[in-house]
């Protein structure tokens, strides 16, 4: 590369790297350093309080909660959306006109916002005239009628539902990408060999589909650990932060308790956690792209 | 040549003319964040801005209204990131002492001495205004809280007069049970309705004193005053006086339930009266007011509220344009325009009483008797209120596990005032 064109490359990069510096690395470095402190968003004084903030997070009730719903959370956006998206790419892998129509059907919720699915599931909700209530009503179940969203028993599982039926047709679509790149042979050798469709489901086309899987699995795990939109929208945590997850602990610690050191401190943790998940996924594709070499 | 020169002129020409023109009608902008972003007072609001604008050539008023959630956070960002607007409403209470303490916000003392302010504004509104010794907050309107009914449902369950004691206001609860309607309904989705049971019931047996103490810290969730209250709260959840599920409602679906007959009453603040004529209800013939009935005649009477008011923050741009909005806000025809448009009561005492529904009016009249505390978001520490709040939401899914809720409250206590 030519000397001019090492300053053209500089150039052009210049924006994007400040734009990426300004908005993403400052803010980072500065929750890092919030974390430290009991600054309360608003002042222009704050004090340096060594580690309390995190030795706080050790005995905080608040804090246990939202780490265990984020566990709940993330172990139910890997299992429910990707076995769903699974179920749906084999059901309508190569079926013809009639396939393509679910396809899009299928596909149609990961176009809406999430605040536009909270809204259409808060309605399903409703305790008087949801959908959900009313056709428990229309069928006789009338014990089984509640109010959804206002429940601490129910209400992390309800955005858990809304969550599923917006992100599995994502992971079909993913799914039904790496179909196309099974061999059909090899699911055709297995059943002249004997093994019957799922047999061959289970032993040919999910281990071939693991670089989907991976996609999968691993932006499951970051979308729910970034999830923030649906649940302010449902429930905003509630009810008494029976949905709460770290990213809605760390507005409610920041914007509502106005304890930026300690909203701080909690998005420590949650970049911690991230961190380590997208590490394990880098390995992974990794240890994929040296086997297809 | 020649006519490249004559388009260079041309050119600088026009953009002499252009800055002449800007700079003849140049107006200095005032910029103004709220959140009064309902139909209501949306709508009122437009017209004291317009009215603003055009009785001040000068200046233009650029408003931007966010709702109650997102408003809270986006002053607190505009304000940290020293991009503060000129004008920006607020709830008088913790929340403005809050940023005063922070030192955000501009002394209006000056301000209000050089307008006479005192003359127009009453004791009781005045203190709202007052943080630190010192005036910071230009109070725009008083809402008061009480109980708002649908008079044909009381009427056909043979409630006539409204009840005064907490006896007579079990009974009504009874009464109103076995005419198959709920007696009470309660929109606690976003916890802050269920607050003002909480307020009235220390206030009702414990004193304002005392809740004054609890707000600040000086006293404790697990004190027997406290369980006194929770315990009158919870007598009539055990009569089964409220509408079932509150937290699955906000508080307009509450206030719908009075409206459609479903609930008899509501406890609420003034704000409902907008709502309801709103709905198309008439005050005095198809709703009504009453105050909080008497827990313990010994305790005087107080009444809970908000006042809503206007702050400057401290390095705003156009500070001297901020405070003639400030006055054009207490002036008597905005003033009046606010009070019949948002359904409130007016902060200043020089509006005609003309303008109040007769429902409204007997509200004033009740604020005029009685000494004016803040709800309790708006009178102890934002931390400690997201505590409380979580309290009362818990307690309405589940009034039995009470004082297991006063402990966890408690907790918060200690942590926020040091315990």
């Amino acid at each position: 590369m030519t000397r001019s064109r090492h300053i053209w490359a500089f150039l052009f990069l210049l924006l994007p790297v400040t734009f990426y510096l300004v908005v993403v690395i400052y803010p980072l470095f500065s929750s890092f350093y919030f974390s430290f402190t009991d600054w309360n968003g608003f002042s222009q004084d704050y004090s340096f309080v060594g580690l309390d903030n995190y030795k706080k997070m050790q005995t905080d009730r608040l804090f246990r909660n939202a780490i265990e719903n984020t566990v709940i959370w993330t172990v139910a956006a890997i299992v429910l959306p990707t076995a769903g998206g699974l179920v749906l790419a084999l059901a309508l892998h190569e079926r013809g006109i009639l396939s393509r129509l679910f396809k899009s059907l299928f596909y149609l919720p990961i176009c809406l916002s999430l605040v536009v699915v909270g809204q259409v599931w808060i309605w399903i909700y409703q305790p008087d005239f949801g959908l959900i209530n009313v056709v428990l009503r229309g069928v006789g179940l009338d014990n089984w009628t509640r109010a959804w969203l206002a429940k601490p028993d129910t209400a992390l599982q309800a955005v858990i539902a809304a969550w599923t039926w917006q992100q599995t047709g994502l992971a079909m679509v993913i799914f039904l990408a790496g179909l196309t790149a099974v061999p059909r042979e090899l699911t055709e050798a297995s059943q002249i060999d004997g093994a019957n469709y799922w047999q061959s489901v289970r032993h040919v086309i999910v281990p071939l589909l693991r670089p989907a899987s991976i996609v999968v699995i691993a932006l499951a795990v970051i979308n729910s650990l970034k999830s923030f939109d649906i649940l302010y929208m449902m429930t905003r945590g509630g009810p008494f932060h029976s949905s709460d997850n770290l990213a809605m602990m760390v507005y409610n610690e920041s914007f509502q308790k106005y304890r930026m050191g300690y909203g701080s401190t909690v998005a420590v943790v949650l970049f911690m956690i991230t961190l380590v998940v997208i590490t394990i996924y880098f390995r992974q594709q990794r240890g994929l792209e040296q086997l297809y070499d | 040549m020649r006519r490249k020169t004559g388009l260079h002129l041309l050119l600088l020409a026009l953009i002499v003319l252009g800055i002449g023109a800007t700079s003849v009608g140049a107006q200095e902008k005032i910029s103004i964040v709220h959140y009064f972003s309902d139909v209501l007072g949306k709508e009122a609001i437009g017209k004291i801005f317009t009215a603003f604008n055009e009785t001040h050539p000068g200046y233009e008023a650029v408003d931007n209204s966010a709702g109650h959630e997102d408003f809270k956070t986006q002053i607190l960002v505009t304000i940290a990131g020293d991009n503060p607007p000129d004008v920006f409403s607020y709830w008088a209470g913790a929340r403005t002492q809050f940023v005063v303490d922070a030192g955000r916000l501009m002394s209006l003392a000056d301000f209000w001495e050089e307008n006479d302010l005192d003359a127009i504004i009453p004791e009781g509104v005045k203190a709202a205004a007052i943080y630190n010794d010192d005036i910071y907050l230009i109070p725009m309107n008083a809402h008061l809280t009480g109980f708002w009914y649908n008079t044909k449902v009381m009427a056909d369950a043979g409630i006539t007069k409204m009840p005064e004691t907490w006896d007579e206001f079990k009974e009504a609860c009874v009464t109103l049970k076995e005419a198959g309607v709920h007696p009470i309904s309660l929109g606690s989705m976003n916890r802050w309705p269920a607050q003002y049971w909480f307020d009235y019931t220390v206030s009702y047996t414990a004193g304002a004193e005392y809740r004054q103490k609890l707000m600040a810290g000086e006293a404790k969730y697990t004190d027997p005053e406290v369980v006194t209250a929770m315990e009158a709260w919870k007598e009539l959840t055990d009569l089964g006086c409220f509408a079932p599920d509150s937290n699955a409602y906000d508080w307009t679906e509450a206030a719908d339930m009075v409206a459609n007959g479903t609930a008899a009453m509501n406890l609420m603040g003034t704000w409902i009266s907008g709502y309801l004529n709103g709905l198309g209800l008439e005050p005095g013939v198809d709703y009504d007011f009453f105050p909080f009935p008497v827990i313990n005649p010994d305790v005087p009477r107080v009444t809970h509220g908000t006042v809503d008011g206007w702050v400057v923050p401290e390095n705003a741009k156009n500070p001297e344009g901020a405070k003639a909005l400030l006055l054009h806000f207490v002036s008597k025809e905005s003033q009046e325009l606010w009070a019949v448009g948002q359904g409130a009561l007016a902060a200043s005492t020089a509006v005609d009483p003309g303008i109040y529904s007769p429902v409204m009016a007997k509200a004033a009249e009740h604020l005029a008797s009685v000494m004016f505390l803040g709800g309790y978001d708006l009178s102890t520490t934002p931390p400690m209120a997201e505590g409380g709040l979580d309290m009362f939401a818990m307690f309405m899914n589940d009034p039995s596990g009470y004082q297991e809720y006063l402990e966890i409250a408690q907790e918060v206590a200690d942590d926020v005032f040091g315990g």
